[in-house]
C-alpha cells in the first residue's frame, strides 16, 4: 500500500502539473485578457469588508501595482482599470497615503509611463488631501500634476503655495510656488521636481522614470544651450555650424557635448541641436512627444 | 471564587490539551511570508501590511476560537454528561458558566500574547526597529481580546439555550450585525414612523457594537489611540459580558438537565 502511495502521488501530481499547462495554452488560445473588477463601489466593498477594511485596502492596493505593473511591462497603454482600482482602495483605508501618492503618479503620466489622465489623478489627490489634511506631500504631488502634465503653472503654484503651509512641509515649496508663479515651466524647477521624486521613493520602477525623465531634461536644456551658441557661431561667421566640431574650432565650446547618456549631439537638418541617432534617449523622447501629442489633455 | 478559578484552569488545561494553541504555527507561518513576499508584489506598504494582516489574522483566529470553543463550552460537557458530574460538587451553576467563560477568556489571553509577540518581531525584522508609536499595535490586540471575550460571552449565553449550531449561527449573525450598528444609526429617520425611528435608536444602542472596538486601520498607520477610548471601551466590554453572563446564567440555571 504504501509502495503504491509513493508510485501514485508524485505521478500523479505529475500528470495533473502537464495537463493543467496544456489547459492554461488551451484558455489563452480561446479567450482574450480580461481585467476585472468586479465591485466597483468602494462603498460596498467597505461595507463587505466587515472590521478588516485595512486588510482589504493593501490587498487592493497591491492589485494597483501589479496591475500597473503588468500593464507597463507588456507596453500596453490601456489602463482603463487603475481608477477603479484605486477608488475601492482609498475608499477602503482613506489614510492610504501611498495609494493617493502613487497612484496618481500611475494617472497622470503619458502613456506608457502613466495612463494619461491627470484630471482623475486631481481628483484622487483631493480626495487625499480632503482626508489627510496636513499631508503636505499630497499637495507637492498636487502641483505636480498641475506643473507636469495640465500645464496650469497658476494652479500648480498654488498648490505649492497650500502645502508649504503645512506642518512639516520642506521650505522649498514656498519657494517652488513663487517660482512657477513667475516663471511658469523652468528647467531647473523641472529638475528639482523630479529629482525630489526621485530621491524621496524607494520602487525601482518610479526612481528609473524619475532617472529617465532627469536624463531627458538635461538633454533638452543642453540642446537649447547649443542653439543659443549655433545662433553666436552664425552671426560670427554668417552661416550656422553644420556639426559639433565647428564650434569648438570656433572656441565656443572645449569639446564635444554628449547628453547623459555619452552620446554627441548633432545638429540636425534644420540646424537645430538634437540627440544622437545612437542615443537610446531619443527613443524616450520620440515616444514622449509622440503620446503628448496623442493623449488629449 | 475559587471554584471559579478551579473551573477556568481546568477549562485553559482543556483548551490546550485539544490542540488550540496549534494555530499558532499557521499564524507563524502567515506572518513569514508576508514580510518576504509583500515587499516583492507591492509598493509603499511593506510595514502597514504586516500591521493589518497581523490583527486580522490574530482577530480572525480568536474569532473563529471564540465562536466554536465558546459554544461547545457547555454543550460538550452535556453531551458528554461530564457536567452532571461537576454539578454534583458543591459547583453553583453560575459559577461553572464564569469559570468556562475565564478559562476560555485565558486560553485566549496566552493565544493572542503569543501571535502579538510574532507579530512584533516580524514588525521589527521589517522595520529594523521599533518607535513609540508602534505601542498603537498592542493597544489593537487588547481591544481584540476584549471583543472576543464579548464573543464568547455571547456564544455561552447562546449554547446555554438552544443547539450547538444554532448557537454558532447566532453568535456569528450577532457580531455581524454589532459591526453595523453604526449603520443602523445612519438610516434616514425622516422618511420612518417616529416609533420605528426611536426603536432603530433603541436597538442600535442594545446590541453590542464591535466597531467600537476597531482601531487596526489607526494601528497600520501608527496613529495614537486616545487613552479615554482604552478605558471607556474596556468599561463597555465589561459592562456587556456581565450583562450576557448574567443573562446566561439565569437561562442556565433555570435549565432542566434531566
Amino acid at each position: 500500500m504504501a509502495l503504491l502511495l509513493v508510485l501514485i502521488l508524485p505521478l500523479g501530481f505529475a500528470g495533473i502539473w502537464r495537463l493543467q499547462h496544456g489547459i492554461d495554452s488551451q484558455l489563452a488560445s480561446v479567450s482574450q485578457e480580461r481585467d476585472d473588477v468586479l465591485l466597483r463601489s468602494g462603498k460596498l466593498v467597505k461595507w463587505m469588508s466587515l472590521e478588516y477594511s485595512p486588510l482589504l485596502a493593501d490587498i487592493y492596493w497591491t492589485r494597483v501595482v501589479q496591475y500597473y505593473g503588468n500593464k507597463h511591462v507588456r507596453g500596453q497603454v490601456n489602463l482603463e482599470m487603475l481608477w477603479p482600482l484605486l477608488d475601492v482602495t482609498t475608499s477602503l483605508d482613506p489614510n492610504l497615503l501611498v495609494a493617493y501618492r502613487f497612484g496618481a503618479m500611475f494617472l497622470s503620466q503619458a502613456p506608457p509611463a502613466g495612463a494619461g489622465r491627470p484630471d482623475q489623478a486631481v481628483e484622487l489627490i483631493r480626495r487625499g488631501i480632503q482626508a489627510n489634511p496636513d499631508y503636505w506631500r499630497l499637495y507637492e504631488d498636487l502641483g505636480f500634476v498641475y506643473y507636469f502634465d495640465l500645464k496650469d503653472y497658476q494652479k500648480a503654484s498654488e498648490a505649492f503655495l497650500e502645502g508649504s503651509k503645512k506642518p512639516d512641509a520642506q521650505v522649498w515649496m514656498k519657494i517652488m510656488a513663487a517660482k512657477i508663479a513667475a516663471e511658469g515651466e523652468s528647467f531647473s524647477s523641472s529638475m528639482f521636481l523630479w529629482n525630489d521624486i526621485y530621491e524621496s521613493s524607494s520602487d525601482p520602477l518610479i526612481k528609473k522614470n524619475a532617472r529617465q525623465r532627469m536624463k531627458l531634461l538635461k538633454a533638452q536644456e543642453d540642446c537649447k544651450q547649443l542653439d543659443a551658441l549655433a545662433d553666436e557661431y552664425a552671426k560670427r561667421n554668417g552661416r550656422r555650424p553644420a556639426r559639433m566640431s565647428d564650434l569648438v574650432q570656433a572656441g565656443l565650446l572645449r569639446g564635444l557635448p554628449a547628453d547623459p547618456e555619452g552620446f554627441a549631439y548633432v545638429f540636425g537638418e534644420d540646424g537645430k541641436a538634437e540627440l544622437n541617432l545612437d542615443s537610446p534617449l531619443l527613443e524616450q523622447q520620440l515616444l514622449l512627444e509622440r503620446l503628448n501629442k496623442a493623449v488629449p489633455r | 471564587m475559587k471554584r471559579v478559578g478551579i473551573v477556568a484552569l481546568n477549562t485553559f488545561r482543556e483548551a490546550v490539551r485539544d490542540r488550540v494553541l496549534y494555530n499558532l504555527v499557521f499564524f507563524a507561518l502567515l506572518m513569514m511570508l508576508a514580510a518576504v513576499v509583500v515587499g516583492q508584489i507591492s509598493i509603499g506598504i511593506e510595514e502597514s501590511v504586516i500591521v493589518s494582516l497581523g490583527l486580522s489574522a490574530i482577530s480572525v483566529i480568536g474569532l473563529l476560537i471564540s465562536v466554536f470553543i465558546g459554544v461547545a463550552l457547555v454543550s460538550k460537557e452535556m453531551e458528554k454528561r461530564t457536567l452532571y458530574a461537576l454539578l454534583a460538587k458543591p459547583v453553583r451553576r453560575w459559577e461553572f458558566l464564569l469559570g468556562k467563560f475565564g478559562g476560555l477568556v485565558l486560553t485566549l489571553a496566552v493565544n493572542i500574547a503569543a501571535m502579538a509577540a510574532g507579530l512584533f518581531l516580524v514588525m521589527l525584522y521589517v522595520k529594523h526597529s521599533l518607535q513609540q508609536s508602534d505601542a498603537v499595535v498592542l493597544v489593537a490586540v487588547y481591544f481584540i481580546w476584549l471583543k472576543l471575550a464579548l464573543i464568547v460571552a455571547l456564544a455561552l449565553m447562546f449554547s446555554c439555550f438552544t443547539t450547538p449550531l444554532l448557537a454558532i449561527l447566532f453568535t456569528a449573525g450577532l457580531y455581524i450585525v454589532g459591526l453595523y450598528v453604526q449603520e443602523l444609526r445612519n438610516l434616514p429617520v425622516d422618511v420612518m414612523s417616529p416609533a420605528m425611528a426611536a426603536f432603530t435608536k433603541w436597538l442600535s444602542y442594545l446590541l453590542p457594537n464591535f466597531e467600537n472596538f476597531n482601531v487596526m486601520a489607526m494601528a497600520a498607520h501608527g496613529r495614537a489611540v486616545p487613552g479615554r477610548l482604552i478605558l471607556q471601551n474596556t468599561l463597555y466590554a465589561v459592562i456587556y459580558c456581565a450583562i450576557v453572563l448574567t443573562g446566561a446564567a439565569a437561562v442556565f440555571s433555570r435549565k432542566n438537565l434531566k
